[in-house]
């Protein structure tokens, strides 16, 4: 199989920067793993979690979706160019690749996004498939794997006890850039390690079946009596999408904004009446978890959380949705008199 | 007895004789100890003391869901405590809402009320601050030119992704509106710019005059590294120094930039 | 590297421009804007998709957007009109917009009122104070229709007589033989001319009692009054699945992408606004 060392996986990221690909890979700043863009020296890391995921590639945190100019009491709009440059996603984990399902559906509901749509349309996902895995880890509890990454173009499987990489292509543009990687790949015989072995901790199917009849539970106080109502989980989530828009502006020009957004801050659905629908966090954690694990199924037939256990990791307070779900399917199998 | 096995204890006393109805401690999960909110004396046994507790639970002292608890009982460190004690110097909280379970590292300094554990940290902890590593590091930043100084927060900001985790964790900040959802006018940007970061980290910072307890809650929050503990110690050490004082040991201090006294200097009046 | 640059006219957040070619004060804070299209290929393709029920995104460049029902019927295709309280920043730079200057707008969005399946039924109409907004396009839409359906009933109260809004047009109603108005205002809401009746709007309906036999119900207003007039239709016979509402949220994108407007599983700018009882009834009350 086309593979190459684990110790050059640079070398892959400098000739696909070569051919003109912007490399996204997790590389760290010292303090902090990130998906960030890759620049010549810089290590790639497949070891660890980065606190940020795909979804930084494809939705911004913040990016212009109108324009104007303005003059006196008179404005004229103006077009915004759509920025998709040609971009590799490289050493994204599965659960990452996992997500686009979920933001694909999203984004394409009736109208179609044509930022998110270019962004898609350019990027190359490389998965990385997983070996380990730590305690917030749960992609096997939500229908997925360690080890597959059915959406991804091409996915790099550890192998020889790390020390390789084998690059499998799964689409076009998967074979593309094995093309244009072909100067640092090496038909080479390697056995690919064996997958993390990720416990499934709770039944998917029994969290969103429960949720369709507890919308009144007393089980979300309990719940979210944690959550400090950030927006940390939301941001790194690779599935949340939710966003604000923001005008800013002079006296002479404006735009309009597209910022992340999450169901978590207390005034996300304040009306302007005062009236807030969801006026404490445990309404916010229902909206959260619901969103996830029953609106979004019942809408797309796709859940809304794809277990990479980011929102755990950086949660201030731990709170771990993988925690909330293992207690709603032993609520929902055993309930409480 | 170990710290974990004296908290259990008094927790269950203090929820017996219904001197509280929460206990806000901490709970092992996995490899983790996580924060645990105890309202019944047969969930005691999943008490666990966190000897490294970086979250501040004074934190949780403004959201309704617990005020409506309250008398709440809180497991602080000495830097909770300080924080805890400015919430009463600020009114957030009276005499009767809490009831302190004083830790520190693995001792255990039992159940105080409020002028008690004030009395503790003026007893045993009164140089309380910023690590000298931080403050050092305030001092070459201080060396710096302005330029270089603003290049190397903008460097910093620039990471900033606006999920206000810092805010949240931070038991000062607890405007039900904060100056960001602030938007007549919108003073602060909300995107995750270079603009809007660098207002927010500044003005939150500047909130924290004279208030920040420096446990460390922020820094440890913000899941982008950002080295919010120097930010804030940059300010703290400012106001420390030209007011002579340290929040957080008197629950009848008046706040630091809030308050006026005759002899306040003016010589910035020109 | 390669960039992609689609059309303008493929951006779902890209606004048209309106021009405001008329301005009516209702009360002392809520105004009417009666906009006309800058854009003729615009107002084809709003055409072709606007039902009375759908809602637009009215705003200015550098203060944003606020979401509003289109208050004018799809019958008149010169204009649309539009009615909002002024609340915040936005509405109130909508507010001070002059005859000959311009907004921005985006839509129409959202789901409509099925009025083809009204024909031939007897349309009541309930609204209260602002409420009367959304009702009136539904209104206007009948009466500009009226030999397709029954008996026309409009129910129609306010806090107060200065609370009432499209006033001169209660008077077009009230002039026609083929509306039947009530309208009222709170007690110690009347004015020493005040001919309507005295009471809320679920105690008038109540007695007013419009027959529930072959019609339908249109309702909105505050919830206070959406909360004691259902009883008060059920009362009186009227089926769930008969009884129409529109319901508001919080909205920014308008086009189900922020996440921000669902009730449950349902997007208020994708399914709604418009919903009958039936199926409120089966949307968690607990996420209004």
């Amino acid at each position: 199989m086309k593979a190459l060392d684990t110790a050059k996986l640079s070398d892959l990221a400098a000739a696909l920067a070569e051919a003109g690909y912007r490399v996204i890979a997790p590389v760290s700043d010292g303090e902090v793993l990130r998906l960030a863009e890759w620049t010549a020296g810089d290590e790639i890391r497949t070891d660890g979690f980065a606190v940020n995921s795909i979804k930084d590639i494809l939705l911004p945190r913040s990016e212009v979706i109108a324009s104007a100019t303005i003059d006196g009491d008179a404005f004229s709009l103006t077009d915004v160019p759509v920025e998709a440059p040609k971009t590799v996603a490289l050493g994204v984990r599965c659960c990452d690749v996992a997500a686009l399902a979920m933001l694909d559906a999203v984004f394409n509901w009736d109208y179609e996004d044509a930022f998110y749509n270019a962004r898609r349309e350019a990027t190359t996902v490389v998965a990385l498939a997983c070996t380990t895995c730590d305690e917030q880890c749960f992609c096997t509890s939500v229908g997925g794997a360690p080890d597959a990454a059915p959406a991804a173009d091409a996915i790099l499987r550890p192998a020889d006890g790390g020390a390789k990489l084998a690059l499998e292509t799964q689409t076009d543009k998967g074979a593309a850039l094995a093309d244009a990687a072909a100067g640092v790949l090496a038909d080479l015989d390697v056995k690919p390690d064996p997958p993390a072995d990720v416990p499934v901790i709770f039944d998917a199917e029994a969290v969103t079946e429960w949720c369709a009849g507890n919308f009144e539970s007393d089980l979300w106080q309990a719940v979210s009596l944690g959550c400090l109502g950030c927006g940390a989980c939301a941001y790194a989530c690779p599935t949340c999408h939710c966003f604000d828009m923001q005008d800013e502006g002079t006296r002479t020009a404006a735009v309009r904004l597209r910022n992340w957004d999450s169901c978590g801050f207390g005034l996300f659905t304040q009306h302007a009446s005062g009236h807030n629908p969801r006026p404490e966090q445990a309404h916010r954690w229902r909206q959260r978890v619901m969103h996830k694990f029953s609106y979004l199924p019942e809408r797309f037939e796709v859940l809304g959380c794809t277990g990479c256990g980011r929102c755990a990791r950086l949660c201030p307070a731990n709170v771990a949705i993988s925690e909330v779900c293992r207690q709603i399917d032993q609520e929902a199998k055993a309930p409480a008199p | 007895m170990s710290v974990s096995e004296s908290l259990r204890t008094e927790a269950a006393a203090l929820l017996a004789d219904g001197r509280v109805t929460m206990i806000i401690a901490s709970r092992r999960r996995g490899h983790d100890c996580v924060p645990g909110f105890f309202t019944n004396a047969d969930q005691l046994d999943a008490l666990d003391h966190d000897p490294d507790q970086q979250l501040n639970p004074a934190a949780y002292l403004r959201k309704e869901e617990i005020r409506r608890q309250m008398p709440v009982a809180v497991v602080a460190r000495p830097a909770v405590i300080r924080s805890i004690v400015l919430l009463a110097a600020e009114s957030q909280i009276t005499d009767d809402d809490v009831v302190i379970l004083g830790v520190d590292g693995q001792t255990f300094h039992g159940v105080l009320d409020l002028a008690a554990a004030a009395a503790l940290l003026k007893a045993q902890y009164p140089d309380l601050g910023p690590d000298d590593d931080v403050l050092a590091r305030v001092d070459e930043l201080n060396a710096m030119s302005a330029e270089e100084r603003a290049a190397f927060w903008a460097e910093q900001f620039a990471k900033c992704t606006r999920c206000y985790a810092c805010r949240a964790a931070c038991p000062a900040c607890y405007c039900t509106r904060c100056i960001v959802e602030r938007n007549t006018p919108q003073w602060i940007s909300t995107a995750a710019l270079e603009h809007g970061n660098y207002a927010w980290n500044v003005i939150r910072a500047f909130h924290l005059a004279g208030r920040c307890t420096a446990c460390g809650a922020c820094e440890a929050a913000c899941p982008q590294g950002i080295p919010l503990m120097l930010l804030n110690a940059c300010v703290g050490r400012t106001v420390e120094a030209e007011f002579d004082a340290k929040v957080g040991y008197d629950p009848e201090a008046e706040p630091v930039i809030g308050a006026w006294r005759e002899e306040d200097k003016e010589e910035y009046i020109r | 590297m390669t960039q992609t640059t689609p059309p303008a006219a493929e951006n779902v957040y890209q606004t048209t421009t309106m021009t405001v070619a008329s301005v009516r004060d209702e009360t002392v804070d809520t105004r009417t804007l009666r906009l006309e299209f800058d854009d003729e290929a615009f107002k084809a393709q709003f055409h072709e998709r606007y039902r009375v029920g759908m809602f637009g995104l009215y705003g200015l460049p550098g203060s944003g957007e606020s979401t509003f029902c289109v208050a004018s019927p799809p019958t008149r295709t010169d204009y649309i009109e539009c009615t909002f309280r002024k609340t915040g920043h936005v509405t109130a730079e909508l507010r001070d917009r002059e005859v000959g200057q311009a907004i921005t707008f985006r839509g129409p969005y959202g789901n409509a009122f099925p009025l083809d399946d009204w024909k031939g039924r007897n349309v009541l109409f309930i609204a209260g104070g602002i409420g009367l907004a959304p009702v009136r396009s539904v209104i206007w839409n009948v009466l500009d229709r009226r030999d397709e359906f029954g008996n026309v009933t409009i129910v129609y109260g306010a806090r107060t007589v200065g609370d009432l809004v499209y006033k001169t047009e209660l008077d077009e109603w009230d002039a026609r033989q083929d509306v039947d108005l009530v309208t009222t205002v709170d007690p110690g809401g009347q004015g020493d001319d005040w001919s309507g009746k005295i009471g809320f709007v679920p105690t008038v309906l109540d007695e007013v009692a419009p027959a529930a036999d072959n019609a339908v119900a249109v309702v909105c207003g505050p919830p206070i009054m959406i909360k004691f007039t259902l009883p008060v239709l059920a009362k009186l016979q009227f089926a769930p699945a008969d009884i129409y509402t529109t319901l508001e949220n919080r909205m920014k994108c308008g086009i189900g992408k922020c996440g921000r407007c669902n009730v449950g599983s349902l997007y208020v700018c994708k399914d709604g606004p418009v919903f009958t009882v039936e199926q409120l009834e089966k949307m968690p009350q607990g996420d209004m």
